[in-house]
């Protein structure tokens, strides 16, 4: 009997219409459902990303209420001389600043988790911030003046020093057709290491003491107040890279199948490997160049957004941008204002919140350390 | 029939060692082969190279007479699917989302699959009788489960050439016969298929073609009954005829042929 009915299934016509249909429809409704999901919860996080970027006005050393803030954006309530220069020469670039950086490297999470089928990839975790900040100090200690098509070279070398840094850590990691996760990790951790305390030996060539400073506020994450044509270079760059890596996201969802796999299913597997680690490299130069060296960010939000939609990339890349800018934009509102008027570099706030979560993961994917 | 896929004079070496030496075979279009062999004998490396993602040492494959390196890899992908042995996902992709992977080659980079390639992915599930999985997580299925849900993801590819690569492992008899029908209907539908199988029972009167793996010695290829005799078996499995089943089977069905 069993066979019988097994023989009938194949063809499609013997099963009854009402069947077809109910499954049919089941199979319709569901990718909507799932869109409709995503598309909800973009809109609300567009929402608490205008809530969080009032917020984060209103707050600091010097409390400007957030009445007062609508009321003057309405121009119905004129602001003082003191709240017109805290507002647009302190805070709110510093708070755009936070939520580029946020989204930036949220979105290059997004990219290296995709492409490295790993939920521990991070821009901090496998060494891209790393190389960003060691191509940054090169920059900072022998090209200060320089630039290239209006981007400065300390820019530049935070892309080159992020994007070879990225190749070599992959191509270390790389065995047999295959990642190996703990190569990859082990690998980041060196190089992240290793650029990170070369960053020490700048201070000898840096005459200024300036160059110091700076260098030290970026190893440990401190989102300064940025000028507004750097401010608008970053935007566009995020927007750019966010654009550019759009088409890729269902690339990332068939490389979760294997690197062979999406091979045989058409994908071109080395461009768009190439594709990603430059677009994530950008992305990390952009975040690195605004804010130094924040941890985990780029690890918490794509992770956060997985558990509320699913795996699927393209539905997860606005959710994690806008996800990765409130979140950022949060911290460095704790960040300064924790102590204040004292202020607590946010990447020291990141490294509380993410480390915690890291370990969580690892011991969430032991099965894949089995030695 | 028409030749649909030439592997030439094939050579592979893996870190040192040959794997596959003078590998030649040839699949007609409709044809229903099974590739059998010993462990280790190089079956999967076979298919991959049949299926254009591995690159031979030396030789060639031949796809519709056009050799397998100038076709680009989505015509590849519209035209063969291989179903593999081991499929490990990261996330928790659900069976619908796995098995939407095989319109890859069907749906254009800046734009989602459309209504045919959601009708594709159904026909796929329902071919391979995972429908009513299709909401669950991948992961969290059991190992026949994955089975036809890797099977239905190749379907979903709408193959001419269908290459599986042991699909039969860690499924129970019941599911067995159903891959066996699908296969017969798959047949029926003009679709060539091309099947790694260690079950032997499985092979004698489903499969019109046997091709023969055994490390050291060149492809053998014949009809079921030619290759599935005992001293050929026996030869090929380094088996000893009387304490293998199939062994015993085949040698009593062989003598009351010849008698």
């Amino acid at each position: 009997m069993e066979i019988e009915v097994a023989r009938e299934r194949p063809a499609q016509e013997a099963m009854p219409p009402e069947t077809v249909k109910q499954e049919a429809l089941a199979s319709a409704s569901e990718p909507r459902n799932g869109l409709g999901k995503g598309l909800a919860l973009t809109v609300l996080l567009t929402l608490a990303l205008g809530v969080a970027i009032l917020g984060s006005l209103a707050t600091g050393a010097v409390p400007i209420a957030p009445r007062t803030l609508l009321a003057a954006m309405l121009g119905q309530h004129p602001l003082t001389e003191m709240q017109r220069l805290i507002l647009f020469r302190l805070r709110l670039p510093r708070v755009l600043a936070s939520g580029l950086v946020g989204a930036a490297l949220s979105v290059a999470g997004l990219l290296f988790q995709g492409l490295f089928r790993n939920p521990i990839a991070d821009p901090y975790v496998i060494g891209s911030s790393g190389g960003a900040i060691f191509g940054a100090c090169i920059g900072i200690a022998f090209f200060s003046q320089w630039s290239v098509f209006g981007f400065s070279a300390t820019a530049l070398l935070a892309f080159v020093g992020s994007a070879a840094t990225m190749a070599l850590v992959y191509s270390l990691a790389r065995s047999a057709g295959k990642t190996n996760v703990v190569t990859l990790l082990l690998a980041g951790f060196a190089i992240s290491t290793m650029f990170t305390n070369t960053t020490y030996f700048f201070e000898i060539f840096d005459k200024s003491g300036n160059g110091n400073r700076i260098l030290i506020s970026w190893l440990h994450g401190v989102i300064g107040i940025p000028a507004w044509t750097e401010l608008a270079v970053s935007a566009c760059l995020l927007a750019l890279a966010t654009l550019a890596s759009l088409p890729l996201m269902r690339t990332l969802n068939t490389l979760a199948l294997g690197d062979e796999y999406a091979q045989q299913l058409g994908v071109r597997v080395e461009s768009a490997r190439v594709c990603i680690i430059l677009i994530g490299s950008l992305l990390t130069a952009v975040a690195v160049t605004l804010g130094g060296m924040i941890s985990f960010a780029g690890l918490i939000v794509p992770h956060v957004g997985r558990l509320l939609l699913g795996p699927d990339h393209v539905r997860l890349l606005p959710v994690t941008a806008l996800g990765g800018a409130i979140f950022l934009i949060l911290a460095d509102t704790v960040a300064r204002t924790i102590f204040a008027p004292s202020e607590v570099p946010v990447g020291i706030i990141m490294a509380f919140v993410g480390a915690p979560f890291f370990l969580y993961l690892l011991r969430k994917m032991k099965r894949g350390y089995t030695v | 029939m028409s030749s649909l896929l030439q592997v030439r004079d094939v050579h592979f070496d893996y870190q040192g060692h040959s794997v596959l030496r003078h590998a030649s075979f040839e699949l007609e279009e409709g044809s229903c082969t099974a590739l059998i062999g010993t462990n280790g004998a190089g079956k999967t490396t076979l298919l991959r190279i049949a299926a254009g993602v591995l690159r031979p040492v030396s030789g060639s494959v031949v796809l519709q007479g056009r050799p397998m390196g100038a076709i680009p890899l989505r015509e590849v992908a519209r035209t063969i699917a291989l179903v593999p042995q081991q499929l490990e996902l990261p996330f928790d992709f659900t069976v619908q989302q796995v098995v939407e992977q095989g319109r890859t080659p069907y749906v254009a980079v800046l734009r989602g699959p459309g209504r045919s390639d959601r009708m594709a992915v159904d026909r796929a599930l329902d071919m391979a009788n995972v429908s009513s999985l299709r909401h669950r997580i991948f992961n969290e299925l059991s190992g026949g489960e994955r089975q036809r849900v890797k099977i239905a993801l190749g379907l979903a590819q709408e193959p001419r050439l269908l290459m599986l690569d042991e699909p039969t492992q860690n499924m129970d008899i019941g599911r067995q016969v159903e891959l066996i029908d699908l296969l017969h209907f798959l047949q029926a539908e003009g679709i060539t298929i091309l099947a790694s199988i260690h079950d032997l029972h499985l092979v004698d009167k489903n499969f019109s073609t046997v091709l023969l793996l055994s490390p050291g010695e060149p492809l053998a290829s014949g009809t079921p009954e030619q290759m599935l005799r005992p001293s050929i078996l026996e030869h090929a499995f380094q088996c000893p005829p009387d304490r293998h089943p199939l062994l015993i089977e085949r040698a009593e069905l062989y003598q009351k042929e010849t008698r």
